[in-house]
């Protein structure tokens, strides 16, 4: 007995030696070592790109970061009111703008391709259609706003709204193309079970579709989010300011009509004036921090989101 | 978990038509907005509380990226004596301000150049009549190491022999310029997307090119940076380097070369530069809207002041060169008569 088990073993450790013995399967640690390196590559230069930042605008972010929170655009960068606060209200007005419009169109939009349009020709173009609107370049975008919203709706001045309305255009596809295939994925034995114990279309999409599909939905949105917060050339486009910008005291709705910045805009601004200045290279260092902190924020919601919705759904 | 989709559905439905209705708000604001918007951005309350003289008003300023740092000190300076009044300054460039400016929605238009007779038609047939004023001038330094004592002047010539298109490879002063002694080339610069290395082309290298049947552009083999303080440093790291930069930031570090526009060497300094002897140098201008500085108190008060603290203080301050005095009356009695 004793004999066999000790056999036993020896078998097992010798075909697990067999099995992991090197040099026994060359090409997968090939496979391996590729897939690694590429993994390494990746997050070395992420790392290289956020260490460089940091670096880059310590002296601004250590040094005045208050000043800097409330500072507006200045000409020079040695002035102690160069700061972002213009482009921080400018980048929250445009996730505003994206949670306000584009998700509510982009989700119902999904929920109607997906569980009501019928399947033919013409549901598979606008399919299609949308796939490939998610991947026109931003810049179409701009020039879509500066048309439709600062020449049309506003007489050739720029505003916020027209920026806030462009991007919440420009992420529009990519909402409704992630929160489709979160709705896809739902499995069907799902929703034929509820329809196998009397429930209706509607009570199915809100009870079974849509609590499974909430984390998938949520991801796609608070990334696309993301995306609309660190646009730079439909803005660019559509007439944000980079060189001054009057401290208004407006009200939250006057500003809707106003000229505006954002984030994005402001780093473009002070990475072309440190040629001329060198103290805008901090400065817009430190701006790049704040964007990515902004970013990254905006980011882990999506992720503990979305472990919530997952938990709930058990 | 079936119980779990019973409580969901609930809260995401109380969720959702909050949003709806949101979202029908923030639209009813939008429209009403923009409406409000459309009715021009003029807005002549007068305010008691105003230290200077009680103007107040939107002024709204684009054009030229060179000229943008002035109109934008100069706002912030007089912003301190009239905190009523608004001034924002956007620069996409002189040939897009000047639509803008032509279109009528812009009060004034930053140019780092004199407006082309296009441009001025366009202005005609909208019925937009302007004032020139010019704020500053804006040399182009030619660099080379301080260490470099075979060269001390430069012809036109010989920059497009050494810049121009028809230097591409040439590796030594002398391959390129016969004139020119022999000794490695090692060229920096402004990138393509700067407004000096438009104006370099424009007045150095345009003519030459066109007679020697050549595109107007610089070769490519050089080395160019956005940063003019990486340029700088370039031009440090050989001792027979060729550069061009701004004037105001040249710094002290290198050795300017005389530069000879056909009528002798000229060193650059803020002196020849502002007396036009220096010939790499251009005129940096505003242009005014006629109408709207009548109609808007702020638009006239702030150009006011431009044309007095603005030409006196705020021009160097962001590194050009300013006028002569003798420049600046001509300006002033242009604005005011």
């Amino acid at each position: 007995m004793g004999l066999s088990t000790i056999g036993d073993n020896q078998v097992a450790r010798r075909v697990e030696d067999e099995i992991f013995r090197s040099g026994r399967d060359l090409r997968g640690t090939g496979f391996r070592t590729l897939m690694f390196s590429a993994l390494a590559v990746s997050v070395f230069i992420l790392a290289v790109l956020i260490v460089q930042v940091v670096v880059d605008g310590w002296p601004t972010l250590s040094g005045r970061f208050g000043d800097f929170w409330s500072g507006t655009l200045r000409s020079r960068s040695s002035d102690d009111g160069l700061g972002i606060s213009q482009g921080l209200k400018g980048s929250v007005w445009i996730a505003a703008f994206v949670a306000f419009f584009s998700f509510p169109i982009g989700v119902s939009a999904a929920i109607y391709l997906e569980e009501y349009a019928p399947r033919n020709w013409l549901t598979n173009t606008i399919d299609i259609a949308i796939r490939n609107l998610a991947g026109v370049p931003s810049v179409v975008y701009g020039l879509l706003g500066l048309f439709l919203f600062v020449k049309t709706l506003n007489g050739g001045q720029s505003a916020l709204f027209a920026g806030g309305l462009t991007l919440a255009i420009l992420v529009l596809p990519i909402i409704v193309i992630t929160s489709a295939e979160a709705i896809r994925a739902v499995p069907s034995s799902l929703k034929q079970g509820a329809y196998g114990v009397g429930a209706t279309q509607w009570d199915v999409i809100r009870t079974q579709v849509l609590p499974f599909a909430a984390p998938g939905i949520l991801t796609g949105t608070l990334l696309s989010l993301s995306r609309a917060v660190g646009e730079a050339a439909p803005l660019i486009l559509v007439g944000a300011i980079t060189g001054r910008l009057a401290a208004r005291d407006s009200s939250l709705i006057d500003q809707l009509g106003e000229r505006f910045t954002a984030m994005p805009i402001i780093i473009v601004g002070w990475v072309r004036n440190s040629g001329a200045d060198e103290g805008f290279g901090p400065a817009a260092g430190a701006a790049i921090v704040v964007l990515l902190a902004l970013v990254i924020a905006m980011n882990s919601v999506a992720v503990l989101l979305r472990g919530y919705f997952e938990k709930k759904r058990g | 978990m079936g119980e779990s989709f019973v409580q969901l559905p609930e809260e995401g439905f109380v969720t959702r038509v909050i949003r709806r209705k949101l979202q029908l708000v923030a639209s009813i604001a939008i429209i009403s907005l923009a409406a409000a918007a459309c009715g021009g951005s003029s807005d002549t309350s007068t305010d008691a509380s105003a230290s200077g003289s009680g103007v107040s008003g939107d002024v709204f300023i684009s054009g030229s990226s060179t000229v943008e740092p002035i109109s934008v000190r100069v706002a912030e300076l007089f912003e301190s004596i009239e905190p009523d009044v608004f001034v924002d300054v956007e620069g996409p460039g002189t040939g897009d301000g000047f639509q803008k400016f032509c279109a009528g929605e812009t009060d004034i238009s930053n140019a780092s150049r004199q407006i082309k007779d296009a441009e001025a038609e366009d202005c005609a047939a909208a019925g937009i009549e302007y004032t020139e004023i010019k704020v500053g001038i804006d040399g182009i330094a030619v660099l080379t190491n301080a260490n470099n004592s075979a060269v001390d002047c430069v012809t036109f010539e010989n920059l497009f022999n050494l810049i121009g298109p028809n230097g591409e490879g040439t590796t030594t002063w002398a391959a390129a310029d016969s004139s020119l002694p022999d000794a490695p080339l090692d060229i920096f610069g402004p990138g393509a997307e700067s407004g000096t290395y438009d104006s370099f082309i424009e007045i150095v290298l345009e003519d030459l090119a066109e007679e020697a049947g050549v595109d107007a552009t610089t070769r490519t083999d050089y080395n160019p940076s956005a940063e003019d303080n990486i340029i700088i440093q370039g031009i440090q790291s050989s001792d027979t380097s060729l550069g061009w930069v701004g004037f105001a930031f040249a710094g002290t570090e290198s050795k300017l070369l005389e530069v000879d526009g056909g009528d002798g060497c000229v060193a650059a300094n803020a002196d020849t530069i502002a007396s036009n002897e220096y010939p790499i140098a251009r005129d940096l201008f505003i242009y005014v809207n006629n109408a709207n500085a009548e109609e808007n108190a702020a638009l006239r008060a702030y150009v006011d002041f431009y044309v007095t603290e603005g030409l006196d203080t705020a021009v160097a301050e962001v590194g050009y060169v300013p006028l002569t005095d003798a420049a600046k009356d001509e300006v002033r009695a242009g604005w005011n008569g």
